[in-house]
């Protein structure tokens, strides 16, 4: 849903946004630039923009089909977002890519790597890093020593040294996006923000998919833009936060602000679970400060043995912070990683008295009907008033 | 005061007119591709049992169901989900439990004792547990729904359909049929299959009494019968047409909204003054 906002900066990023190959990949690879996907939100930007890359987070944005996908995934329990993702891969959607760096946030992104291996579309540079499942410092670790084997393979096949000096450079301007973007989250503390969910969501991915540089001054130049914008007042409304794994595209959030409803936050892997905290900066082993960020500061991911009592946490905070009347927990049909975790996080909630919703759903924006009847069910419940 | 509600399913059309408290059903419309065509054939059909010349004199309009969003000529749209909660409690202030089965969805909805909405389930993507499941089966043993649905199909001995999705269990049904499973055992088992289906979400929404059922499929005895069995509790039709409730909720709505209005518009007048 458009707030209405009239910005030439957030009309780019919403281009960038709204499909694969943009203007500023093009201009990148124009200028010589090498391109590099990852797919998860455990893999460290930071390490490849210090080898001179453009990371690019993997997406499926516009996707209809995974019919060609399908023909390679041996298992049926691969959930819609892996496949979609793979299926833009083998119609030629990524072709602008140089390498790709596989997490292994879950099982289903491994698969990417193994049907990568057995497709038709080639890749350069295809490496898999392995994420640990619990935390602690004894896994942070291990984390640095294959960030240090990463590292080492970036620099042997495109040819760059990644200095420390580098990665400290890369590790502050991160951090530097990374604030700019929780501040662009803050403008949803209020009753009519500025700008409105599926906007942001448009905002968040196309940091994803250009130039950190180029993206910062975007973003800064947005965020004046939008606190120069006043907004007036408006009854409020059933305020909601979202929580689950990636979802790069807006259709949930925009159900949810038609039907009456504010999506005001988020805890999901393309969105608010990027946002937390910083990376120690001036570290002189950036490597381990990269780690100890990923598995031990941010392990917000089901996926970590145990990361539940964070997760709960985080979205307690939330909660508060955004003034937040429930939560939708939304996952893609046979996300395992996610599927318990928002049981557990539900069965809990319920208990603390604050409504949550479970969706299950395609990558595709199918079942929408039904998908709205229940939002729209779910807002009127909480709004009370109604009955 | 002249209000209605209109409830666009998936497979049918509702309209209910309240005058007043008094409430007036319309009729049964099939639901076509065109929704907002749907509404109209089923306002005109209430306007017509009303007595009523023209849609003008309805005061307030509320529309619910998959199509709701397309009666272009409604003040407001509510989920069905709102509606048939209203439409039940409406009926009966003792109700607390809502099995709504439709065309190509159920729902279960749990009430507090004002008839706010404590929580609600409903099934997902698939036809199963709805009255889709009961059509193709229907056709599949060639008994229509009456058939599925008459008390004199309900056997001490059914059989068991281990498959809840409509297209395995179709052919499931098939190698029963082929087996000379008599007929009554087969439909009893189908209605068992649907029954332990809506029963799972009943008790996730929460199971308390009075429980009563909305929706299409409130006519099937079997269902009913096993519906009973497997909740342990009474299964209550309601004295209103219960295919109408939703609709009858969108009415109670409008009702209200309506009320809200004139007395809001009456205070408005006298600080006027």
């Amino acid at each position: 849903m458009r707030s209405g906002l009239k910005s030439e900066v957030f009309e780019k990023l919403a281009v960038i946004a709204g499909s694969i190959s943009n203007p500023e990949v093009v201009r990148w690879k124009q200028q010589g630039g090498r391109v590099i996907v990852y797919t998860c939100s455990f893999v460290p930007e930071e390490l490849l923009v210090a080898a001179g890359l453009l990371p690019f987070r993997i997406r499926a944005t516009g996707s209809q089909s995974a019919g060609r996908a399908d023909d390679y995934f041996e298992a049926a329990n691969i959930c819609s977002l892996v496949r979609h993702c793979f299926n833009k891969i083998l119609t030629g959607e990524y072709q602008f890519l140089d390498g790709c760096v596989i997490g292994g946030g879950c099982d289903a992104n491994r698969h990417i790597l193994d049907n990568w291996e057995q497709s038709e579309a080639r890749i350069p540079f295809l490496h898999r890093i392995f994420f640990p499942h619990s935390s602690g410092n004894l896994m942070a670790q291990n984390f640095r020593n294959q960030l240090e084997n990463l590292k080492q393979l970036l620099e042997d096949h495109f040819g760059v040294k990644i200095t420390n000096e580098k990665l400290q450079d890369a590790i502050v301007l991160c951090n530097e996006i990374r604030d700019l973007q929780k501040s662009l989250y803050a403008l949803r503390k209020v009753d009519n923000p500025a700008i409105t969910a599926a906007e942001t969501i448009s905002v968040i991915v196309a940091g994803y998919s250009m130039p950190k540089e180029a993206y910062k001054a975007d973003l800064t130049l947005l965020l004046e833009e939008l606190s120069g914008v006043t907004m007036p007042e408006k009854k409020p409304v059933v305020r909601l936060m979202v929580v689950g794994p990636g979802h790069d595209e807006p259709s949930l959030c925009d159900i949810i602000e038609t039907m009456g409803g504010a999506a005001v936050t988020d805890l999901t892997c393309y969105g608010g679970k990027t946002l937390f905290g910083s990376v120690r900066e001036a570290d002189p082993d950036p490597l381990q400060a990269l780690a100890d960020y990923q598995v031990i500061d941010r392990p917000l991911c089901p996926k970590n043995l145990d990361a539940h009592p964070i997760i709960n946490r985080e979205v307690m905070n939330k909660i508060k912070e955004y003034r937040v009347d429930g939560l939708i927990g939304q996952s893609y049909l046979c996300c395992e990683t996610w599927s318990g975790e928002l049981f557990v996080l539900q069965k809990e909630l319920k208990e603390a008295g604050i409504p949550m919703l479970r969706i299950e759903r395609e990558y595709t924006s199918d079942s929408l009907g039904q998908v709205q009847t229940r939002v729209q069910a779910f807002i009127e419940t909480i709004s009370g008033g109604l009955l | 005061m002249i209000v209605a509600g209109i409830d666009i399913g998936s497979t049918t059309g509702k309209a209910v007119i309240m005058i007043d408290d008094k409430i007036i059903l319309g009729k049964i419309i099939m639901a076509s591709i065109k929704p907002a065509q749907t509404a109209m054939l089923a306002i005109e059909a209430a306007l017509e049992n009303a007595g009523l010349a023209a849609q003008d004199e309805i005061q307030y309009i509320v529309s619910t169901g998959y199509g709701r969003l397309k009666v272009d000529f409604g003040n407001e749209n509510i989920s069905e989900i709102s509606c048939h909660a209203k439409g039940a409690f409406h009926t009966d202030p003792e109700v607390r439990t809502v099995i709504d089965i439709g065309g190509q969805d159920c729902k279960a909805i749990s009430l507090n004792a004002k008839g706010g909405v404590l929580g609600f389930e409903m099934n997902e993507r698939c036809a199963a547990g709805t009255g889709r499941f009961f059509q193709v089966m229907a056709k599949v043993l060639s008994c229509g729904l009456e058939g599925i649905g008459s008390p004199d199909n309900i056997s001490p001995t059914p059989a068991t359909i281990s498959n809840q999705c409509s297209v395995f269990a179709e052919s499931e049904i098939i190698s029963l049929v082929n087996n000379d499973v008599p007929l009554p055992d087969i439909i009893t088992g189908i209605n068992r299959s649907v029954a332990s289906r809506v029963s799972g979400l009943v008790r996730r929404a929460g199971l308390a009494d009075k429980v009563v059922i909305t929706g299409g499929c409130y006519a099937n005895e079997g269902l009913v019968s096993a519906l009973e069995n497997s909740l342990g509790l009474k299964v209550n039709r309601l004295p209103v047409n219960p295919q109408f409730m939703g609709a009858l909720g969108a009415a109670a709505f409008a009702m209200e909204r309506f009320r809200a209005k004139s007395a809001e518009t009456q205070t408005n007048m006298e600080d006027a003054k």
